[in-house]
């Protein structure tokens, strides 16, 4: 379903590339996890996948058709249908909880009802939906700046769920959070993953909340692929190649 | 003198050579006040107050407040949607970024004063000229001031809101506004302050108000009436400060 083409991605002004010929593809239902050490160009990888990050050779693909060459509606069907979360949740301060996954659907709806906040009464049955679905218990209209960290990361992945997502793309969401708080969340994730059948990419630091989650892992190092393979298979010597030097 | 450098040493220097240097030229001179009962006896002609033009001098004030008020507002109005073209991480090309930054910075190099006086040509005397004259000084101002915040908020919000599938220009003012608004009301009602002493200067050109009621009590001696005139301009600028605070307190 994501294919990626001999992808290279050369920042401007570094030496080095930060993704060099990197080829592989992913289907529907797999729920991958991207290791490798800080600046081995896992967040690069994820932004590639629905263009935040151009790639500057090689082709992304989404069922065959390059990115690089559809039209902008194509392109917002592709960042729509693709639920992104964020390490620092990203959330949108000084708006209410409620408020902020309803973002989720700016791309589904015209500037003017985005602007004035025109949700007919489905949307915001979903909103409050997707609250329930990641098991939120604090008040909707309560503003998302003082939140735990954990509750933030909930609130960014009910926006990704209300976007009714085909694509899950997770960069570090369980980073800030507390090792019993994270492991839910992934739970959560995968949970999620299984009912909608989507596909997952999710970049973790946490090699055994990878090895526990995934269907595949990945890993990175300098830009490369340097390992590709079912979880049982990331064994000590993958992960000493992954994470030393 | 292990605090010093020799560099600062030299530095507070040519700080001392430019103050003393403006000393001269401003006549800085401190023993003039030898004379100082002169001004007592100018003060105590200022009392008893005046009251029986208290109800005019009022709306006066207010006429004043108005000028002020519409002068920072639809500045403020005018200078947001351009701030977001003269910030760098929102502008929509860099043309159109320059273009804007430099009308605002020509704005901002014009003092209202002398926007006053050219209006005065094609306006006439009166407030109207007044609250133009202020609002293109605060476009140039808060374009500014806005643009910048716009530059430093976190840019996290907005790559969430390309990453749903939002239109850039809906993503950028629903993920930064929110990040900006204390700052920009902070601004506003900074301008709104300035505006009020402003308005009184563009009194002496005609502008209306209480400053240009002080302005002919006081060439034509009637000292009684301004002190009324002081006194009811503090009275304003106090409470627009306190008013200005407590909204700010609500909103952070
Ligand atoms: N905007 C940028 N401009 C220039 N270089 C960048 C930029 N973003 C990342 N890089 C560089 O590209 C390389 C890969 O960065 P990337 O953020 O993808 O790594 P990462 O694996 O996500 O690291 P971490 O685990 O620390 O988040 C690094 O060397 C980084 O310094
Ligand atoms: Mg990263």
């Amino acid at each position: 379903m994501i294919k990626f083409e001999n992808v290279s991605v050369l920042y401007p002004g570094a030496a080095e590339p930060a993704l060099k010929d990197l080829s592989i593809h992913f289907n529907q239902g797999e729920f991958v996890c991207v290791l490798g050490k800080s600046g081995a160009g896992k967040s690069t990888f994820i932004r590639c996948i629905n263009g935040l990050q151009p790639v500057s050779e090689g082709t992304v693909k989404w069922n065959d058709k390059s990115l690089a060459e559809m039209t902008p509606k194509e392109n917002l069907e592709v960042r729509r249908k693709t639920g992104m979360i964020f390490q620092h949740f990203n959330l949108i301060p000084r708006m209410s909880v409620v408020q902020n996954i309803l973002t989720g659907l700016f791309g589904y709806k015209k500037s003017y009802e985005n602007l004035l906040g025109l949700f007919d009464s489905n949307e915001r049955m979903s909103a409050l939906e997707a609250i329930d679905q990641v098991e939120l218990t604090v008040e909707p209209t309560r503003r998302v700046e003082n939140l735990s960290g954990g509750q933030k990361q909930r609130v960014a992945i009910a926006r990704a769920l209300i976007q009714n997502p085909k694509v899950f793309l997770g960069d570090e969401p369980v980073a800030s959070l507390d090792p019993g708080t994270a492991e839910r969340i992934f739970h959560l994730l995968k949970e999620t993953h299984i009912k909608r059948n989507l596909v997952s990419i999710i970049n973790v630091h946490d090699v055994g909340l990878a090895k526990k989650f995934a269907t595949r892992i990945i890993a990175l190092k300098k830009g490369k692929l340097i390992f590709d393979g079912s979880p049982e298979n990331f064994d000590e010597k993958v992960y000493a190649e992954t994470y030393n030097q | 003198m292990v605090w010093f450098k020799k560099r600062q040493f030299f530095v507070f220097l040519i700080i001392a050579v430019l103050a003393v240097y403006s000393m001269r030229l401003t006549e800085f001179d401190l023993s003039k006040f030898r004379d100082f009962e002169n001004m007592g006896d100018f003060l105590s002609k200022w009392f008893p107050m005046n009251t029986d033009s208290l109800p005019y001098l009022f709306t006066e004030s207010v006429l004043t407040i108005s000028i002020a008020f519409l002068g920072s507002l639809f500045g403020l109005i005018i200078a947001l949607p351009l701030s977001f073209q003269a910030a760098r991480n929102t502008s929509g090309h860099r043309l159109i970024f320059a273009a804007t930054r430099f009308y605002l910075s020509f704005l901002r190099s014009v003092p209202e004063f002398v926007f006053g006086l050219i209006l005065l040509t094609t306006l006439g005397l009166g407030p109207f000229p007044a609250v133009i004259a202020i609002v293109l000084h605060n476009i140039g101002v808060l374009g500014k001031l806005i643009s910048e915040l716009i530059e430093a908020a976190d840019k996290g919000p907005m790559e969430a809101m390309s990453a749903v599938g939002a239109k850039r220009w809906i993503g950028n003012l629903f993920a930064i506004l929110p990040q900006i608004w204390p700052n920009v009301l902070s601004q506003f009602f900074y301008r709104f302050e300035v505006a009020i002493r402003t308005s009184l200067i563009l009194g002496l050109i005609g502008g209306g108000g209480i400053g240009q009621q002080l302005f002919i009590h006081f060439k034509t001696f009637q000292y009684q009436l301004v002190s009324v005139d002081v006194l009811l301009i503090m009275i304003m600028v106090i409470l627009v400060d306190y008013i200005g605070g407590k909204i700010r307190e609500k909103v952070i």
